[in-house]
């Protein structure tokens, strides 16, 4: 910590008195206990360290892939070209982020860095707001699981013939022998596809808001029924009622109680647009775009 | 059209939480099982500061005793949780846990004229558990649980160095001392980063001083024993 004076020169002058030894490396009967235990949590910091980045990187790319399928205006099973053609790339770049972390959190790790993959709760939100654009139903953890495979695998493959050993080595020493064990899989728990479909519902809110807004129809399907069509108010209702009936998990109660209270606003806003356009939707001419920049939007959360 | 959530999704999902619901509430139950025992034995260690070490043997088998009721009790939740991913409700047991260790950690020390401590594996064979597991998904004791455990005997035995001066046996402060200082020393190889652990290891220093002072006041006074006669030798009562 002590400065140390230094000659004209710039160098540093040595002390009058002996100088202390540069680092006092004491050694005892523990030292040796020590530095493996220090190995050990070395390991795990820098492991954790690792996901922690790709988490938030992953984090950024899912929140925009949600912001590219807000601005779908209608649930059709093709989503415009341009919005899929974003979104494809933008699952590229999560597919390799997967890769690299795919082995770090294997087995018995997979629990150990749950709080630091909060990112798949994010991505989780992304895909389920996706499929529910394109199909309008709500995608079970079982379709999901495929998908997520299916993105790490993805990551892997473009990056064989590309050096990239430093993130795999726990996983395999050769890229070989990667590809002869079956490539590792990201699984989803059950926390994080439900806390990822509480926030759909948010996403669920402000897509009826802003399609209904700029269409002046309710979102929902295709009118080729003889029964009315399912719009997204039911949907919503329906999300609703899912949790409110599922009993409350033991493991996080608080953050559960939150994220239901931000559903039961959801679905009220989306409720009201319902009833909104029930009562005056006949009075406003086909084409007609409020004025968004209106203050009692109730666009913004 | 099909519906907005499959019917079968409800179900699923619900008795999956009801599942985890009742593995927490299994979990509980053997923790609270482990929380007493260790309390007890607790209890019985903190006698070490008023108990001249000559009157070690009739209280230290009592300790031994109520150390096997945890370690039973720690393997009963071994099976348990192995079952289930260890780190999902690891959080349940780590502090008991720690605190089961830091009394064998102690017992031991207490308990062997050399005062030896236990390594890490040590204590997993004393258990009959596995330690540090980074790949098999089973029970087993954490690096950190084992420093944890570490820390707070460092802190036990500064408060005895100060009380086995009271008790007339200053050998045992300056045993203390020489062993919470090459602790210390051991505790400086460590990166640590901001987290409990961190935090438990800073206070460290304090024991560190404590143990310092004392010395201090014995050497100040001359009433240090000498060098040649050591450990169990010189107790005074």
């Amino acid at each position: 910590m002590s400065g140390f004076k230094r000659d004209w020169n710039g160098n540093a002058k040595k002390r009058d008195g002996p100088k202390p030894p540069p680092k006092k490396a004491v050694q005892n009967q523990f030292t040796h206990m020590f530095e493996n235990l220090r190995d050990e949590l070395d390991q795990h910091h820098d492991r954790r360290e690792r996901i922690i980045k790709a988490s938030r990187d992953i984090t950024a790319l899912s929140k925009k892939i949600i912001f590219a399928l807000q601005r779908v205006r209608k649930i059709d099973e093709e989503l415009p070209k341009n919005i899929q053609a974003e979104i494809d790339t933008r699952l590229a770049d999560i597919a390799k982020l997967l890769a690299t972390i795919a082995p770090e959190i294997q087995g018995i790790n997979r629990y150990r860095y749950a709080r630091s993959l909060m990112c798949l709760e994010e991505l989780v939100e992304a895909l389920t707001f996706c499929h529910y654009l394109k199909t309008q139903t709500l995608i079970s953890p079982e379709q999901l699981s495929p998908i997520m495979d299916d993105l790490v695998r993805k990551g892997i493959t473009p990056s064989e013939d590309v050096a990239m050993t430093d993130v795999n080595e726990l996983a395999a020493a050769t890229p070989e022998k990667l590809e002869e064990k079956e490539t590792p899989k990201v699984s989803l728990t059950q926390d994080d596809y439900l806390y990822g479909v509480f926030d759909l519902t948010g996403e669920m809110m402000r897509f009826a808001t802003t399609s209904t807004a700029l269409t002046g129809t309710m979102a929902g399907g295709g009118a080729e029924g003889d029964d009315q069509p399912r719009t997204i108010v039911e949907d919503m209702h329906e999300l609703g009622s899912f949790f409110e009936m599922l009993p409350v998990g033991q493991g996080n109660r608080f953050q559960w109680e939150k994220k239901l209270e931000v559903t039961r606003q959801s679905v009220q806003k989306v409720e009201r647009l319902g009833y909104d356009r029930t009562i005056r939707g006949s009075e406003r001419p086909k084409g007609w775009i409020p004025d968004l920049s209106g203050g009692d939007q109730p666009e913004e959360e | 059209m099909p519906p907005m959530i499959d019917p079968s999704l409800f179900d699923q999902i619900k008795s999956k939480i009801e599942e985890d619901t009742t593995v927490r509430k299994e979990l509980e139950q053997i923790v609270d099982e482990l929380h007493q025992h260790v309390s007890f034995t607790q209890g019985l260690l903190s006698r070490i500061h008023s108990t001249p070490r000559s009157k070690y043997p009739t209280l230290l088998p009592q300790v031994e005793e109520s150390i096997k009721s945890q370690v039973a009790t720690v393997s009963k939740l071994s099976i348990f949780a192995s079952q289930y991913p260890y780190y999902k409700y690891n959080h349940k047991w780590t502090r008991p846990l720690q605190d089961s260790l830091s009394t064998v950690l102690l017992f031991s020390w207490l308990s062997s004229p050399s005062h030896t401590l236990l390594s890490p594996s040590d204590v997993s064979s004393f258990y009959s558990v596995p330690l540090n597991l980074t790949s098999e998904d089973k029970f087993h004791i954490t690096t950190e649980e084992y420093l944890l455990a570490l820390v707070s005997i460092i802190d036990d035995l500064s408060r005895l160095a100060m009380n086995s001066v009271t008790l007339g046996d200053t050998a045992l402060a300056v045993e203390i001392s020489t062993f919470i200082k090459d602790l210390h020393a051991g505790f400086q190889v460590l990166n640590l980063k901001n987290d409990i652990l961190r935090k438990r290891v800073d206070s460290i220093k304090y024991a560190v001083k404590k143990v310092e002072d004392v010395v201090y006041d014995l050497s100040l006074r001359g009433l240090i024993p000498a060098a040649g006669a050591t450990e169990g030798e010189t107790k005074k009562e």
